[in-house]
């Protein structure tokens, strides 16, 4: 392990200090950090051994690993907006349809009104930080809570997209009768996303781990992520230390949303065409991948790395029993029992590390 | 004696220890039946801690508790023994009638009515009009009064009071009282745990003064005096060392003056206050006097309006809130918690933390305020009570303000970190700094304060010079002199249905 992953291994046991102050990890705090992250990663390979053993293989053909990770990316980039506002003591139910929404209306600007491919793509990540703030504004400016904020705001934009859209599929490929799109500007879209790198990575995976450096050093070098921390930790000892809580829950809020916008903007350009309800199917697994990573409901706790592996995972399960030909109902019930077994698990394990 | 504890509650040696805190050390009371037993006592001497061993909120470490000769269960707490609490404990949404019927339901599949017995309680304790209101939309008295009405139809005989009247209006107190006075003729034990001490020497039989989790001693009637109450409670405690008194030195410079200042919401009116560079002074008052909202004012965290010299910005005043928990944050590390305030000061132009001056600040700010901890990235639970509060003091210290507000900084602290606290405020203030604290405890007054500000029903009835004083019992006979004929709490309730 090297040190930055060790420190953002403390970071997801929680009871442990963030690695800002931390000179030397002891031995002891490595090992309860373990108890978490050892926990979880323990918990892929098991997974992955089964799956392999029961599908013949086939889960470990390149091919396959490759589209699980494209899978991840989207869950993990997702829930790294996801996990920004749970720590900071939230909730947001959005993200799914705002996912949704800010594809749509990327494709309904560039192939319907033809406007230019990056004021289209300015569009919908503008969408997704003002989706942020719609949510930010009546979570801590009226004051309700956010779990009611963000599902009616959640229907609204659900609604909204059909709107814009009629309703209808839109892809790059065959725009609307009587448009044209550049070709160039198709190539370039599907390329963001869909362009293979060495060895077939596809681009959405170098977003992925892009996007997840930023939100690393921020979480865990900055002055925001620091602040962060405290807020979901205590909000009313921030207020008393002057810490504008307001302004931070606001600003988690608008990354949630950026975030979300930039998985559909990414999804869109790699699957080639994007349809109403497109994102809508994430709501459940990102929150379990979050969930499982270690972020708190109530706040204060969550990391990146955690987040990553709790994607992984859930790619890993839904690639496998996709693999299986289980059904969609194998499906359903598998991530329901992961997500109550992963919390229950950190619960043992939490009390396990307090009595230490 | 025998015969008596038979009859009434006795606590026998009760024992309760919280990690290292110890609430009760073996605690001895009885309580007579027909009598109003008062309970005095400094803030985290063991008041609340008694009051939930009664009532079986807590179990105790060891000891024995016993209601008219029968040991203590758990079925006995629920049932003979009710408890009145400062905010009622009761089901805010349902109606008066409901919340006297809940968990006594006779039927297991019917709705409950109310039976004549509940009819002729309510009538008597004038609620019958209330039956079907809503006991959320009621004024704090009547709910109270539900809460006694239930606990009377469960033939409760013992009535624990805590903290009753800090909410209520002058008649609706007096009001309580009478009935406080009723269940104890009609042969009830009756608690009053209060910090009014004009209250106890007005309506208690006896009271235990408890200090450090045992009764230090119990006054009789004939010997009740708010002087006298108020000497007991500051005598015989653990002396602060007095290097840490002041004596008054250098120039006055005058760090805020306010004038003709009043609460947004009527906490308090007209106050003046003035407060010079270099001195600590203490706003001295009980709970619900306005105190805590004066010097919350000050620090710009209550809305008030007057004149304020100079205005100042938030930004120059620190504030600590009494509670830990709401001034510490528990998923951080000691030292985080440490540079927390500071930590805008030491960002980068990027905004990243500076991690190497994050360290050095959090090392220096354990150097200096004494902070003892096994290591800085230990979580802040691990550290004792003492430890835990000098950290939240050290953030807004380390600071440096001009002007530092603390509400009650050594609540529940041990007596060696108190000390050590007193210290670090007077050479805080040594530095031509001003602290303004809020204080609902007299010892802590003459341990650090050079001038006690004393407030009662949102106006200040005087103004004290702490080092003229030479123990802390006569300063506290003066504050309570000030505070008498002025019993009475500001109403927080408006009027409404009565």
């Amino acid at each position: 392990m090297t040190n930055s992953s060790l420190n953002e291994a403390v970071e997801v046991g929680g009871a442990s200090p963030n690695d800002a102050t931390m000179a030397t990890a002891s031995p002891r705090q490595f090992l309860k950090a373990f108890a978490r992250v050892g926990g979880l990663m323990a918990t892929i390979v098991l997974v992955v051994a089964v799956f392999a053993v029961a599908s013949n293989g086939l889960i470990m053909v390149p091919d396959n690993l490759l589209g699980l990770l494209r899978y991840m990316s989207t869950i993990a980039i997702v829930g790294l907006g996801l996990t920004f506002v749970l720590i900071v003591g939230e909730i947001d139910l959005s993200f799914a349809n705002l996912y949704g929404l800010s594809a749509m209306s990327m494709a309904v600007a560039w192939l319907d009104w033809g406007w230019p491919l990056w004021l289209a793509i300015l569009l919908a990540l503008a969408i997704g930080v003002a989706v942020g703030a719609f949510n930010a504004f009546f979570t801590s400016v009226v004051g309700i809570p956010s779990f009611i904020a963000t599902l009616g705001s959640s229907t609204l934009i659900f609604g909204f997209n059909l709107l814009i859209s009629g309703a209808q599929r839109f892809a790059p490929a065959s725009p609307p009768a009587g448009k044209n799109v550049s070709l160039g500007e198709v190539s370039f879209f599907r390329g963001l996303s869909n362009q293979h790198l060495p060895f077939g990575i596809p681009m959405q995976v170098l977003w992925m781990i892009l996007i997840a450096g930023i939100f690393w050093v921020v979480l865990n070098r900055s002055l925001f992520g620091f602040r962060l921390r405290a807020i979901g930790g205590n909000a009313v000892a921030a207020r008393f230390a002057r810490i504008p809580v307001r302004r931070y829950k606001f600003w988690a809020f608008c990354i949630a949303g950026l975030a979300a916008a930039v998985a559909g903007l990414l999804d869109f350009a790699f699957i080639g065409s994007i349809q109403p309800d497109a994102g809508q199917a994430l709501l459940f697994p990102t929150f379990a991948a979050v969930v499982i990573g270690g972020a708190s409901l109530q706040g204060g706790r969550g990391s990146v790395v955690g987040t990553l592996l709790g994607a992984l995972l859930l790619a890993v399960i839904a690639n496998g029993l996709a693999l299986l030909a289980a059904g969609s109902f194998a499906q359903q019930m598998f991530l329901g029992v992961v997500t109550i077994g992963a919390v229950v698990l950190d619960q043992v394990t939490r009390s396990w590390r307090r009595d230490q | 004696m025998t015969a008596t504890a038979a009859a009434g509650v006795s606590i026998q040696h009760v024992v309760k220890r919280y990690g290292d805190t110890v609430a009760l050390a073996g605690l001895s009371l009885q309580v007579e039946p027909g009598e109003i037993l008062g309970v005095a006592g400094p803030n985290g001497a063991g008041k609340s801690t008694l009051i939930k061993v009664l009532a079986g909120e807590v179990r105790p470490d060891s000891g024995t508790i016993s209601v008219r000769g029968e040991p203590w269960t758990a079925e006995l707490g629920t049932h003979r023994i009710a408890v009145v609490h400062q905010d009622p404990q009761l089901f805010p949404n349902l109606t008066v009638a409901e919340n006297l019927l809940a968990g006594r339901e006779p039927s297991r599949t019917r709705r409950p009515h109310l039976q004549q017995a509940d009819r002729d309680m309510l009538e008597e304790t004038g609620l019958l009009r209330y039956a079907d209101h809503v006991l959320g939309d009621l004024p704090l008295a009547l709910q109270q009064r539900t809460e006694i009405a239930r606990a009377l139809v469960r033939n409760a005989d013992v009535f624990l009071f805590d903290e009753p009247n800090s909410a209520l209006t002058e008649d609706e107190s007096e009001e309580l009282f009478t009935r406080m006075h009723a269940l104890a003729d009609s042969g009830r034990m009756v608690v009053l745990v209060t910090h009014r001490l004009p209250e106890l020497a007005a309506h208690a039989d006896r009271v235990a003064v408890i200090v450090d989790g045992s009764c230090r001693t119990i006054l009789a009637r004939a010997e009740l005096s708010e002087e006298r109450l108020a000497r007991e409670l500051v005598v015989g405690r653990v002396a602060v060392a007095t290097d840490v008194r002041a004596q008054r030195q250098g120039a006055d410079v005058t760090s805020l003056l306010l004038e003709n200042w009043t609460h947004a919401s009527g906490a308090f009116h007209d106050i003046r206050l003035s407060l010079t560079r270099g001195e600590i002074v203490a706003v001295v008052g009980v709970e619900g006097s306005g105190g805590r909202e004066l010097v919350r004012s000050v620090a710009h965290f209550e809305k008030a309006s007057g004149s304020r010299e100079p205005a100042g910005t938030a930004d120059e005043v620190a504030f600590v809130a009494a509670d830990r928990a709401n001034s510490l944050f528990d998923n951080l590390s000691v030292a985080e918690n440490l540079y927390i305030r500071q930590s805008a000061r030491i960002r980068t132009r990027g905004g990243l933390l500076k991690r190497r001056e994050a360290e050095t600040l959090a090392s220096e700010a354990r150097r200096d305020f004494l902070v003892k901890t096994a290591a800085l990235d230990m979580p802040i639970r691990s550290l004792s009570g003492g430890n835990q509060q000098k950290v939240a003091i050290a953030s807004a210290l380390a600071l440096d303000p001009d002007l530092v507000v603390l509400e009650e900084p050594t609540r529940g602290v041990d007596v060696s970190s108190k000390a050590e606290i007193y210290r670090l405020l007077r050479a805080f203030a040594k530095r031509d700094r001003t602290v303004l604290l809020y204080c609902t405890e007299d010892s802590e007054v003459f341990d650090v304060a050079d001038r006690a500000v004393v407030i009662s029903r949102g106006r200040t009835v005087g103004e004290l010079d702490c080092t003229s004083f030479t123990d802390a019992e006569s300063l506290a006979g003066e504050i309570a002199g000030l505070t008498t004929g002025v019993v009475r709490p500001v109403a927080r309730t408006a009027g409404g249905a009565r």
